[in-house]
Order: structure tokens, then sequence, then C-alpha cells
């Protein structure tokens, strides 16, 4: 789903793409190209993602009923579908936050750089 | 629908609003708008395929996906009208062949029956140590009152026919009338179609039946019109006014379906058979149930041995089913057309497969690029098949509307003596529903190789050549030419069964029955028993019948007998003076009068016929036929010797039929008469001793008349004739002996026809799959062609390449037919049609023709490739 121009840039793990759409809709509501875009400025490049693979997400998050989609203009003027946060989603959120965080922290801990082993 | 297609629209609008908010950012990074968009499009990815992923999460998308394989599938079919047709062919006619067998399987061999659960009824054999089973047991009314009593069985009920005269304002006829115990209708549970049925209290506490009748759809419908207001009304049998209390549907036929059904008198001095059949209380078993009824059994025979097996005695519970569909002839030759009808549908299956795989080659390229473009694999065989099924559906259902005409043909040809009265042969559901599967089956069946194997295509390899390169199709061709050699060899097999069927029946055409049926008439009479109560009075009337039709113009000759001819029915038990006793052997026993043998122009073969003094006086004497001669030692010869027939010594036990005063078994030979086929045309000859029919005097007698001229034109005069002598004389319906022959070969034609068919369309299934695969054949190799053509080969060469392929495959093919035909000889150990083997020059005539039909199939392609322009050839690329 992704497309790695770059070395530096990360495909997304299988699920996380969720949680990062329910944090960037947890600043406000926005429409399909804005989230990727703020997704890829605030990872600062890094984490790429295969615009295409959004609207699955999307569709996804909204059958579950974490976000609601509504008719809205977008900059170029032009009817767009704006997406928020339901009070479900964000209590899913903060729960998948901490548990991404502690998993996170966990990871961090075990790849922590090794004694060598050869000297 | 529609809120579907908003949901996708707005899908799509959104995708391409991202698309352009990209691009439009592309353009203030300073790309040109050109590359702007293309770097949008590049970053998006695969659009088609994230609207599809989308979608996936809304539900419902595999039925989304089976409409768009549907309308691609049809789409493919419109621009390929010539494969559509001919698969389309292949399948109603595979199919619709299959549909129509299969309903005459549900109606004669699955549901045959109205009653409820049939296959829950029992009928009890007695046999003997060494005795196969050959029919049920009949039981007298006292020992049915032993059975009532069996914990075995939770219901228990008996029929019995006898010859019942209908006479009162109507030409009096005879009838067999059938009488049943009164819970018999309950135990059969079938409902009237007006009034009630017989029912318990029609029996009356002292045994006696009510005077009340009900009647068959058929007799409704004779002699009343349908008219329901015959509920109430009387008719008179046997001088007995009885009430008709109800009609019975059409679709019933308990023993009967153009007479009634009376009330049978509860008469436990009565030794007549009557016929039982049981049902089993709950949680008995058929073994336990026959181990209770073999108790009683042996302590039954002890009763009357005369009426049991000798030795150690054995009961069978035979069911319902069996005993009435499943063992017969017509059984048999079910279960082999269906056979046939599945190899046939094989072949079609092969047909269809083989044009599916020329085709998806064909289509090699259109797949590879879809597999490039992202399509999985799984998702195109989903594609294919659908393709197949929506094609084999297709099919089943022009299949079922060929079936609905076969039906009605096969209806027509069915020998109704040979399936029950109650089959009806329909397209019902249930043989809808068999349809239905059989077409997914097919679909899948030949629809799945072509389908997996055009999936995994050498992509790269495709994409570069072109399309019918010769690297993707190899595999094909290999695959092609094996289906083709499974065509021939299936087709072998089912030409060898229709071989059979075609012998079998023309063995029975060419019978020689013995005697000439040609212009004789067989004419029921039936006096009315009261009338003449004694045996003088009966004969009496018999020889002045005789006498006044044998006066008759137009009649060549006429006797007069018991029913049944040209069969024999009755069978004693007999013993020969000097000889060892006979056990179990019987002669069949036939009544006749003067010039039997010149009515039916059999011929006598030494001694003499009977005298009209000797038959008026009913002297014991006896003509044989040429096998009963042969109970006597070789040399000896029976003219003149005397013979013990036992059932001439025996009590009457039917109080209708009179016996000649001091009757006794023994009984002079005065003759020999020439043997015929009694027992039927496809069965040896019994041995038969004919009797002055004076000897018993029962209420019915057969006449046999040989006319000059139409036999038919008889029937008239002879009725005035009876009615001259006795206005209450019935006179039945009469038949020609050609008729009653034609019965005999109506089985044998049933099979050749239905097998025969079956074969025809087998062949041309297998002559369109060869065509079809050659003609593809010389079009992937039209490069080729012009190649050998330029280096010098000529037409004939061309024409020899590409009949040499065909004969391979068909040598291949012909030689595993004949194989399996071989196998099947050896391992079935089969009797099919008469016939145990398929014979050398039959497999040989089919060869001839399959290789013939082949190498004709191949003809036309393989002109064509011989006619090409070497240069156009060499040009042509696909």
């Amino acid at each position: 789903m992704t497309t790695g121009e770059l070395d530096s840039q990360l495909e997304l793990l299988q699920g996380t793409l969720d949680l990062l759409i329910l944090q960037t809709l947890a600043f406000g509501p926005a429409h399909g190209h804005a989230i990727a875009r703020i997704i890829q400025q605030r990872s600062d490049e890094v984490l790429q993602v295969g615009h295409g693979s959004l609207y699955p997400a999307l569709q996804r998050l909204l059958k579950q009923k974490l976000i609601a989609a509504e008719d809205g203009l977008s900059e170029n003027n032009r009817k767009a579908r704006f997406y928020r946060l339901t009070a479900k989603g964000r209590k899913k959120l903060s729960a998948e936050t901490s548990k991404w965080q502690r998993f996170s922290s966990a990871i961090a801990r075990l790849l922590a750089p090794l004694p060598d082993q050869n000297s | 629908m529609n809120q579907w297609e908003t949901r996708r629209k707005r899908l799509e609008d959104e995708m391409q609003e991202h698309i352009d908010l990209e691009t439009k950012e592309n353009i203030e990074a300073g790309m040109s708008p050109v590359e702007a968009r293309q770097a949008a499009i590049r970053k998006f990815g695969n659009m088609a395929s994230a609207a599809d992923q989308s979608r996936e999460t809304w539900g419902g998308l595999s039925l989304e996906r089976l409409w768009q394989d549907v309308r691609f599938a049809l789409r493919s079919f419109r621009k390929n009208p010539g494969f559509t047709v001919v698969a389309l062919l292949s399948l109603m006619l595979g199919i619709g062949a299959s549909i129509a067998l299969f309903s005459v399987v549900y109606g004669v061999l699955i549901a045959p029956y109205p009653y409820a659960r049939p296959n829950q009824i029992w009928a009890p054999a007695v046999l003997g140590p060494h005795d196969a089973v050959h029919g049920w047991h009949w039981y007298s009314q006292r020992e049915m009152q032993e059975i009532l009593k069996l914990p075995a069985f939770s219901d228990v009920m008996a029929t019995s026919v006898k010859s019942v005269l209908l006479t009162g304002g109507v030409n009096p006829e005879n009838f067999y009338g059938v009488f049943l115990t009164g819970g018999s209708f309950n135990f059969l549970e079938v409902k009237p179609l007006l009034g009630r049925t017989i029912q318990p209290f029609d029996i009356g506490p002292g045994g006696e039946p009510a005077p009340v009748v009900v009647l068959s759809y058929g007799f409704w419908q004779r002699f009343f019109s349908g008219d329901p207001h015959a509920i109430g009304r009387t008719i008179t049998l046997d001088d007995v006014p009885r009430t008709i209390v109800g009609v019975m549907p059409p679709r019933f036929g308990w023993w009967t379906n153009e007479a009634f059904w009376l009330p049978l008198r509860t008469d436990l001095k009565d030794n007549s058979g009557i016929a039982i059949i049981m049902r089993l209380a709950p949680g008995v078993t058929q073994h336990a149930a026959e181990q209770q009824l073999n108790q009683l059994n042996i302590r039954l025979a002890a009763e009357r041995p005369d009426d049991y097996p000798n030795g150690q005695l054995r009961t069978v519970l035979l069911n319902y089913m069996n005993i009435t569909t499943a063992s017969g002839a017509m059984a048999d030759s079910l279960h082999l057309l269906f056979a046939a009808v599945g190899l046939l549908l094989l072949i079609a299956c092969v047909n269809v497969a083989n044009l599916q795989l020329a085709r998806t080659t064909g289509r090699a390229r259109e797949i590879a690029m879809r597999l490039a473009i992202g399509a999985g694999r799984g998702r195109l065989v989903r594609q294919l098949l659908t393709e197949s099924v929506l094609l084999s559906v297709a099919g089943g259902i022009l299949g079922v509307l060929l079936a609905v005409g076969a039906t009605r043909l096969i209806v027509v040809l069915i020998p109704p003596d040979y399936v029950p009265n109650e089959a009806r042969i329909t397209i019902n559901g249930w043989v809808l529903l068999f349809s239905l599967g059989v077409s997914m089956l097919t679909g899948i069946l030949f629809g799945l190789a072509p389908a997996l194997r055009s999936s995994r295509p050498d992509l790269v390899g495709t994409l570069k050549d072109g399309g019918g390169g010769a690297t993707g199709s190899m595999r094909g061709r290999a695959m092609r030419g094996w289906l083709v050699v499974a065509e021939i060899s299936l087709s072998v097999v089912l030409l060898a069964g229709a071989s059979l069927a075609v012998r079998g029946f023309v063995q029975v055409l060419r019978t020689d029955p013995g005697f000439q049926p040609e212009k004789v008439m067989r004419i029921d009479v039936t006096l009315a028993p009261k009338s003449y109560p004694t045996w003088q009075q009966r004969n009496l009337l018999d020889r002045n019948l005789l006498e006044s039709i044998i006066n008759l113009p137009g009649v060549q000759a006429a006797s007069l007998g018991n029913a049944g001819l040209p069969w024999s029915g009755w069978r004693s038990s007999f013993s020969i003076e000097g000889q060892p006793p006979t056990e179990g052997r019987k002669v069949a026993l036939a009544l006749i009068s003067a010039r039997y043998p010149q009515t039916l122009g059999i011929p006598l073969k030494r001694g003499r016929e009977f005298t009209e003094a000797e038959i008026d006086s009913g002297t014991r004497l006896a003509l044989v036929n040429e096998t009963a001669a042969r109970l006597w030692p070789a040399g000896q010869d029976p003219v003149g010797r005397s013979m013990q027939i036992d059932d001439l010594g025996l009590p009457m036990t039917n109080p209708q039929v009179l016996s000649a005063p001091g009757i006794a078994a023994g009984v002079t030979v005065v003759g020999v008469i020439g043997d015929t086929k009694n027992d039927g045309l496809s069965e040896a000859p019994a041995p038969a001793v004919f009797l002055p029919y004076t000897l018993f005097a029962p209420p019915e007698r057969q006449l046999a008349v040989r006319t000059t001229g139409d036999p038919l034109a008889i029937v008239n005069a002879v009725r005035l004739k009876a009615r001259a002598l006795d206005k209450d004389l019935a006179v039945g319906k009469p038949n020609t002996l050609d008729e009653v022959i034609g019965e005999q070969t109506q089985q044998p034609r049933f099979n050749m026809a239905l097998f025969s068919s079956f074969a025809a369309l087998g062949l041309a299934l297998a002559a369109i799959g060869i065509y079809s695969v050659i003609s593809y054949n010389v079009t992937q190799r039209v490069q080729e062609i012009g190649v050998r053509m330029a280096l010098g080969a000529k037409r004939r060469d061309i024409l020899k390449l590409i009949l040499l392929t065909v004969a391979r495959l068909a040598a291949l093919g012909l030689a595993i037919g004949l194989l399996g035909c071989f196998l099947i000889e050896r391992l079935v150990r089969f009797q099919m049609f008469m016939k145990t083997s398929f014979g050398l020059v039959p497999l040989a005539a089919i060869v001839l023709v399959l290789a013939a039909v082949s190498l004709l199939a191949a003809w036309l392609p393989a002109a064509r490739a011989g006619n090409l322009d070497p240069v156009t050839a060499l040009r042509h690329e696909l």
C-alpha cells in the first residue's frame, strides 16, 4: 500500500493507520486529503501514507462508528467529505494511545543497544 | 441498488477530489500541470483497488462482484456467439437428457406411489431352505388373525381380487373387483376425491360386508362422466346393488385403476389366499419382525403343510418399494439408462471444457493483462467460474425446456405394464432441484480445469508474444488433446451400450412365438354365475356360443378356453408313471376346445386332437407341447400314456368354478403340439398340458377367433351373438394377439429408443468437440503451416499433418474406450438386454463409425489449413 520512495520513509504497521487517523481528527474535523497531509507533516515526512489506503481505513472507522462523516466545502471551494471524531472514537483513541505507548516503550526497552557479544 | 450507487459515486468523487487537491499542491510546489497530476495519481496508488477495498467494508461486495462478473460474462458471450451457441447446445442436450431421465427415475423408482410412507410397507415371503424369493406369500383369513396378534406389526391389511360382474341397466361387463379389509384405506392413507373410503365399520360384527363400493377415478369417469352426484347412487355387482360411498383420485390404483374397491367378507373358514401387507410397530427391526413371523409360519405350516414349502422355513419381509418397482425389468433398464445419460452429460462437459479452454487460451493476453494490473488469481478463477456456471445454468434452463418435450415423448414410449399405474412422470419441484444441481455441478466440472490452468500463465511470455504463442499453449494443446481422447472413449462405451439395446430389441422382434398371431382376436366372455348354477348349464352355453361364432362369416377358426392367451398362467405339480417324483417342477395348464391348434396356428406334431364328443363329455384327455413331451424319457412317445395332474385331484377352493363330475388327477395324452413362447418372448417355452375346457366351468372364458379379414371387424358380430344367447353375458375388451405380443416388445423398444438417442447425442457432441478442437488447433498453427508451406509442403502434406493429429487422438480414444468395454464385460459380468457380451462385430462397427466421424469432423478445418495462402499465413498474427 505504501510506496517507499526513500529509505527513511517507513511503512505503516497494520492497524496503526487507524490510530493515526483518530489522533489527527482529535484536533478537529478534516477531509481525506488533509488527513493524509497532516499525518505526513506531523511525522516529519517519515510516515508515508499511501493515499489510496486511507479510504478503506476511513470506511472501516465509519462502519465501527468511531468517526462520522458530513459534507462540507474544501479549500478548493468544492464539495468535500469532512470526518470528525465521535464520542466512541474519542474513548477508543485514549485507550489505544495508552496501549500503544506501553507497547512502544516495551519494544524500545527490548531493542536498546546490546553489549557487543564478541568483545 | 440506488442507495448503493449513490454511496459508490460519493466515494469516487471523494478520491477524485483528493487527487485534485494533491495536484494543486504539486503545481504550487512548482511542477508542470501534467507532471503534477501524474505525481498525484502515482502517490495515491491504485484507485480502483482502493475503491474496491473501501467498499469491501460495507459488506455485500461479493454480491456486487458477482453481478460484475455476470455482466462481464454476458458481454463476452455476446462477443463470441459461435462459442456461446455451441456450448449452450452441448449443455442443453446433455443436461436436458439427464433431466428427462431423472424425471422418469423419480416418477418410477423414487416416488411411484401416493401411499403414506411406502418404504415402510412390508410384504411377507415364505421360503423353503433353497428357495429364492419369488413373490409374496398368500395367507388365509384365519392366519391373518394370528398375524394381527404379533406385537411386531402396528398395522396389517389384506387384499383379494375376484372377478365381479357389473349388470343392471348397462352392458354387462366383467371387472376385477378389489376386496379390502376394513382398515385398508387408513393403512394406505390416501384421501378420497369424493365421499369417503371403506372403513372398519363397513364390515359387520358377523364379518358380513356392507353393500358399499368405492369407485376408481377411471370407473367414475367412464360410467358417471365425473358426476359428483354419483355418491349415494347404486351399481349392481354380482346381482347385489351396492351404494357408491366414495370416489378415489386419479392417482390411486391399489390393484386396479379401472374398477372399484369393496369391503372383504371376514370368513375364517375361507381358505382362498389373501395378500397381506404390514407396517412394523415403532422400534421393531425388520429382522425381529421376520423372526416373529417365522415362528408363526412354522406353526401354521404344521396345520396346512400343502400351502407352505417343505423343509426348514425362512421368512423374509420384502419392502414394498423393492417388490414392485426396484426389482423389475424397468428398474434394471432405468439404472442402465441413468448410467448412459451420465456418460452423455460427461461428454457434454468435456465438450464445453474444451471450448472454454480454447477460448481462455485465446484470451491468454487479456487474462495476463488483468493479472498484471493486480487482479488476484482467486478473483480471476472466480470470474472464469462465474462464466462457466452462468453458461451451464443457461444450458440447464434450455435443458429443462428440452426435457419437458422429451419427457412427454418418453411417457408415450414407456411400457405401461412395467411401471406402477400410479407413477407420474412430470417435471416437478424435485426434478427442477436436480436440474439446478446438475447445472451448477456441470458448470464447475467443465469450468474448473480451464479456469485454474489459464489463470496461471507465463505472464511475461504471453504479453510479449502477443497471445497465440507456442510456449503458452503447449500445455493447453495437450490438455485439449486429452479431452478429445476422453470424448471418444466415452462415446465408445455409450455406443456399445446402445448396440446391446438394439440387439436385444431385434432379438425380441425376431423371436418366433411358435404360433401365428396375425388376424387372431381374443375376447373375454363372462356369464352371471347365479343364472348358471350347474356345470352342465355353463358348458352348454359355452358350446352354443362357440358354435354360433364358428359359423359367422369371416371366421376361419375359433376356440374357447381360459384367460391369458397366449401366455400360460395356471401351474400344477404333476407326476408321470414310472418316473421319479418331480420335486418342485410344474407344468402349465391350459383349457382349450377343439381346433385350438388351428385357431392359433400351432402345428400338431404327433397323435391327434380332441374330438367334439370328448370335449362335450369332459373326458380326461390331454395334449402336451414338445417341451412337456420331453418329460418322458427319450424314445418314449407320450401319446397314449397317462400322467397325474395334481390340481385336477384337489378340491376346488374357488366356489365360483365348477368342476366336471368325477374329475381326478389322471389324464391320458392323445397328442403332441408344437412349442410356443408361452412364458414370454424372451423366455424358454414352459412345459404345457392342454385339457378339454369342459373339465372346469368358471364364469369367465376367453374366445380366440381367427378371421379371414380384419379381426376388428368381427367384434361386433361376436357381441351380437353373445347377446342373442343371453343379454347378461358380458363381452370384455377385445385384443388382437399382435397387440398382446406387442406388449412384450415395449420394454426392449423403450431401452432401444432411449439408449440409441443418448448414444446419437453423445456421438454428435463428440463430433462437435473434435471439430472445434481441430479447427482451433489449425487457427493456432497458421504460422507454422505457413512456414511449412514456404519450405515446400504441399496441400496434401498439410492435410496429412492435421488429419494425423486427429487420427492419433482418435486411435487413443478408441483404444481406451474398447479397454473400458472389455473391463465392463469382465468385471461387471453383466446381463444387459439378454446379452452377455458386446460382441466383436458391433464393437468393430462402432470403431469404424467413430473413426469416420472423427476424421470427418477434422476434415473441414484440415481442408481450410490446406488451402491457406502461405504468404498470408506467414504474416498472420493473432
